[in-house]
């Protein structure tokens, strides 16, 4: 079991840590996958997965049952972990990478093994479910939320768990695109550069929607004291 | 270099969270149940399934009303339909995520179990 967490930042020396960061929340995000890989599932051989996937194209029923029994443990646990504590579209995304998995199995050269190629599909459609949300979501007007004053420090006194805790109830408090913003950004460390390309907005606009995302939950973080 | 609230919001969003595993994360038998009903829809949709006969050769088990169908002395292409569609373990499965269904070899049981 590999466990890699973001403890490891207490090493950093305490400049490093902001020039570091976007590739840092990177990092993050690419372990808590591999964790997600490596902690769930058995360790079926490439041959048991390869004669798996050449049984489910010929439609054997019961190749299918172990397939969807495998792969919706994985996916589920990966989408979760990815979209936590905004949960309510765990299942139909869980579904919508089955059923993508599923359509593309003839793809599936056997280069990796079946788990990475199925998460790989989960992370496109977690991805995807981002954009859409950020996506549909009105633009802020110039000037409302960028210029709000950034009020810095939430309480910083609270145990780990507890403000882990915390977090994941202020985040479920607020609108969906304002949680997903805040979750792309600064747990899975995506720029607002890249977040702009793949939503079809302006950097501006992100940043914007940032801003308010934030004082939106720091609003009700304090509201919660 | 970044803005400080950047570097409070990240590190507010960097706790370590639960592994998978702690946090019961396999998919709950009923999501199980319905995607493979809908699989196996869906691979209908473009022929027929594999023969029970092929099932069984490859190695697979198969529950006891399937194991009826199969020695059922009819055409081998009435031996291929999806038969878990009329079958009452399908929609307890689907429905409950303890459904009372025991016999072997149902890949509903088997969820369950999962």
């Amino acid at each position: 079991m590999i466990v890699i967490d973001r403890s490891t930042r207490a090493f950093l020396p305490a400049g490093e840590l902001g020039r570091n960061d976007d590739y840092e929340g990177k990092v993050h995000s690419e372990l808590m996958e591999l964790r997600v890989q490596v902690s769930m599932g058995s360790e079926a051989s490439p041959a048991d997965e390869q004669r798996l996937v050449a049984e489910v194209l010929a439609k054997d029923r019961k190749a299918t049952a172990d397939f969807v029994g495998r792969c919706s443990d994985w996916v589920y646990s990966f989408v979760r972990y990815r979209l936590t504590p905004r949960t309510e579209m765990v299942e139909d995304l869980t579904q919508e990478t089955l059923l993508a998995a599923w359509q593309s199995l003839p793809n599936f050269r056997g280069d990796g093994n079946l788990r990475s190629w199925v998460l790989g599909i989960a992370r496109h459609k977690v991805e995807e479910h981002y954009r859409r949300s950020i996506r549909e979501m009105e633009s802020p007007e110039p000037g409302s939320a960028a210029e709000l004053a950034e009020t810095p420090m939430l309480e910083q006194q609270l145990d780990s768990a507890m403000r882990q805790e915390r977090v994941e109830a202020t985040l479920a408090l607020l609108p969906e695109a304002y949680g997903l913003a805040l979750l792309w950004r600064y747990r899975d460390g995506k720029s607002a550069r890249e977040m702009a390309e793949l939503t079809g907005k302006t950097e501006k606009a992100i940043e914007r929607l940032l801003a308010r995302a934030r004082e939106n939950f720091r609003r009700r973080w304090n509201d919660a004291r | 270099m970044p803005a400080d609230f950047d570097f409070e919001f990240r590190s507010l969003f960097s706790q370590p969270k639960e592994r998978p595993e702690e946090a019961g994360g396999g998919a709950p038998s009923t999501l199980k149940a319905r995607l493979y009903s809908a699989l196996v829809r869906s691979q209908q949709e473009s022929g027929p399934l594999a023969s029970l006969d092929a099932t069984v050769a490859s190695g697979h088990e198969i529950c006891v009303f399937e194991k009826l169908v199969q020695i059922a002395p009819v055409a081998e292409r009435l031996k291929s339909p999806f038969f878990c569609e009329v079958c009452h373990a399908r929609v307890l499965a689907e429905k409950l995520d303890n459904p009372p269904i025991f016999w072997p070899h149902c890949p509903y049981v088997e969820f369950k179990k999962s």
